[in-house]
């Protein structure tokens, strides 16, 4: 079966020639479609430099990386767009709802984006709020719920366009030990439905126990893989 | 996605309104003075609007505004009913003289001496009594705004209020008894200086003793005759000047446009209104942009494309833009309204309301331009940042 995401000594470099900064120092990673995969590692190790190579809203500077077999890095903008689009879900640290909406129309966002009428839109972001435990609120503003709550939102978000690929940066990070708990049985209830991928990007150890395998970057590179927190 | 641009933007309240503010102070700034501009202009052709019956205005060719007297001998009257093509020619006399009050006071009055047997040239709408009534003995008539103002008799004492001037009172002019035997209304001209109309002759008796007295003659063209050839005609036959009734006010427009300081200041201050609509709609708006451009970055990361983000900003800045100058141009009629009749030169040609709207467009197509340059180098990257 074909890899969800395949990366071959990816490198990235930021700054300038003269005073430049690796990033990534060639990162080999092979993710399985239908897998929980967590990348963990110290902070500036190249963590969310990756999955941002991996989403496809930063372009490498060398080796390969392929997404569901497409090399985001030779398409151009529009259509790398239309790919992450389809194909990707975000979930942040911050949960980057936009406040001025409610939680209904934030999560119809990516439908509204790909042109599905409004109110078909509304109707599967209300649908898909229900299934993470929000179906009474459906009309309330990000700012009016918990922080637990808005990381829900957010996972109805990723997940409402039916994307194939899910990166999520620190998602339990702001959130109290039960309330993480909470948010990653609901990853694992809706996230991973129908062969979903997940990559998750977090330093927030209680999670590990989550995760199918463990990538461990260090420096620019993917040091090692577990199956297991134990085997940290 | 437009729904969701307009939400996001009036979700903003403090940014929305202070963006609106913005462009409707602009447009009321624009509007308001060059409205008060374009009012002061009309002041100054006021009296020339006000006597539209002669085709043809003759008066010395050094004249260079329609209230820049240089008086013609009477002779130059009978010339000018030689003319071929004339088919009439009545005098005018337009001068100050002074009216004494009766608190002792003296106001500077503009006095329009008419033909005695026609009384071509007078008031254009009389609020009380009849043009015809300037053939009573010493009588004048007297426009509104002066015999409710300027010429108003004084209470006993400075505080109390004055009585408006009403039929059947008297004037001194130039130590000359006068009657009031009618109240006009007339457009105001620039000196808001009181018109007082009487009869050429009896002008001839108010004003200041003078070889020359002639102000103007009002000529009618004869069917079927050009102007303008008519015109010329008077010119090579009595070396006067003869201009129709909008070269005149031509005439009188470039005069205050030239040698006047109106053009500069109220150009300053349309100018600055201008540029404050561009700072602080800019300024605002940018500020708007950049405390969204999180949310612009997780839109494009979740697939909107560059066109989708500019046209959310080019509905949100449109918005602004139609509300803000709404409501600047809507203050500026009402002051257009409550102005009417009032001392402040208020004249708002549909060419105005045109001209704003064109200058906050340019100021939301500045706006939005400064904005889209930030979103084209939007790196959805940046939703990963703290």
């Amino acid at each position: 079966m074909e890899p969800a995401i395949l990366c071959q000594q990816v490198t990235k470099t930021y700054g300038s020639k003269d005073n430049p900064t690796l990033a990534l120092r060639g990162v080999d990673l092979e993710v399985k479609a239908g897998e929980l995969f967590m990348l963990v590692g110290p902070s500036g190790c190249g963590k969310t430099t990756l999955i941002s190579v991996i989403a496809g809203i930063l372009n490498r500077d060398g080796g390969d990386c392929r997404i569901f077999s497409q090399d985001l890095d030779a398409m151009d903008d529009g259509d790398r767009t239309t790919f992450r689009g389809q194909n990707v879900g975000f979930v942040f640290q911050a949960y980057n709802l936009i406040p001025t909406l409610t939680i209904t129309e934030n999560v119809s966002i990516p439908l509204v984006l790909h042109d599905v009428p409004r109110a078909e839109a509304n109707e599967r972001a209300r649908e898909m709020l229900r299934q993470v435990g929000l179906g009474s609120k459906l009309d309330t503003l990000p700012t009016e719920l918990s922080g637990g709550q808005q990381q829900r939102v957010a996972i109805a978000r990723a997940l409402v366009h039916n994307p194939r690929l899910i990166v999520c940066d620190e998602p339990t990070s702001a959130l109290d030990h039960s309330t993480g708990a909470e948010i990653m049985e609901l990853f694992r209830q809706e996230a991973l439905k129908g062969g979903r991928t997940l990559v998750i990007v977090t330093h927030d150890a209680r999670i590990f126990q989550y995760a199918d395998r463990i990538g461990v970057m260090d420096d620019g590179r993917i040091t090692r893989i577990v199956n297991s927190p134990s085997e940290l | 996605m437009y729904l969701i641009a307009l939400k996001m933007l009036i979700g903003n309240k403090g940014k929305f309104f202070a963006m609106i503010f913005g462009v409707a102070l602009t447009s009321l700034i624009i509007t308001q003075q060059s409205s008060i501009f374009v009012g002061l202009m009309s002041r100054t052709v006021g009296f020339i609007f006000d006597t539209p019956l002669p085709d043809l205005w003759v008066m010395d060719p050094k004249v260079q505004f329609v209230d820049d007297i240089k008086p013609m001998q009477d002779t130059k009257l009978l010339q000018v009913r030689g003319v071929q093509g004339v088919e009439w020619a009545v005098p005018l006399y337009k001068g100050s003289i002074r009216a004494r009050l009766a608190n002792g006071t003296f106001q500077t009055c503009n006095v329009i001496g008419l033909d005695d047997s026609t009384l071509v040239g007078g008031p254009p709408t009389m609020a009380i009594g009849k043009v015809s009534d300037l053939r009573l003995a010493d009588s004048v008539i007297v426009d509104e705004a002066a015999a409710n103002g300027k010429l108003a008799k004084p209470g006993p004492t400075p505080q109390s209020p004055k009585t408006p001037l009403k039929v059947g009172d008297l004037l001194e002019l130039n130590d000359n008894r006068a009657v009031v035997v009618g109240i006009a209304r007339t457009t105001r001209t620039f000196q808001s200086q009181p018109v007082v109309y009487t009869t050429y002759s009896r002008a001839m008796r108010f004003a200041p003793r003078e070889r020359k007295l002639l102000s103007f003659i009002l000529a009618k063209v004869q069917p079927g005759q050009d102007f303008t050839t008519v015109a010329r005609r008077i010119n090579a036959q009595t070396g006067l000047a003869a201009y129709t009734g909008p070269q005149l006010k031509g005439l009188t427009i470039r005069y205050f446009m030239k040698n006047t300081g109106i053009p500069i200041n109220f150009g300053i201050a349309v100018g600055l209104g201008f540029f404050v609509g561009v700072a602080i709609v800019g300024q605002t708006f940018y500020s708007f942009i950049t405390d969204n451009m999180r949310y612009l970055g997780i839109l494009k990361a979740m697939g909107a494309k560059n066109n989708v983000l500019f046209s959310m900003i080019v509905v949100q800045t449109f918005l602004v833009g139609a509300l803000g100058s709404g409501i600047g141009m809507g203050i500026a009629s009402l002051t257009s309204i409550i102005s009417k009749n009032s001392e402040l030169a208020f004249y708002m040609p549909w060419q105005i309301p045109v001209v704003t709207v064109l200058a906050t467009t340019l100021i939301t197509l500045l706006t939005t331009i400064f904005s889209l340059w930030k979103v084209i180098r939007l790196e959805p990257g940046i939703v990963f940042r703290g």
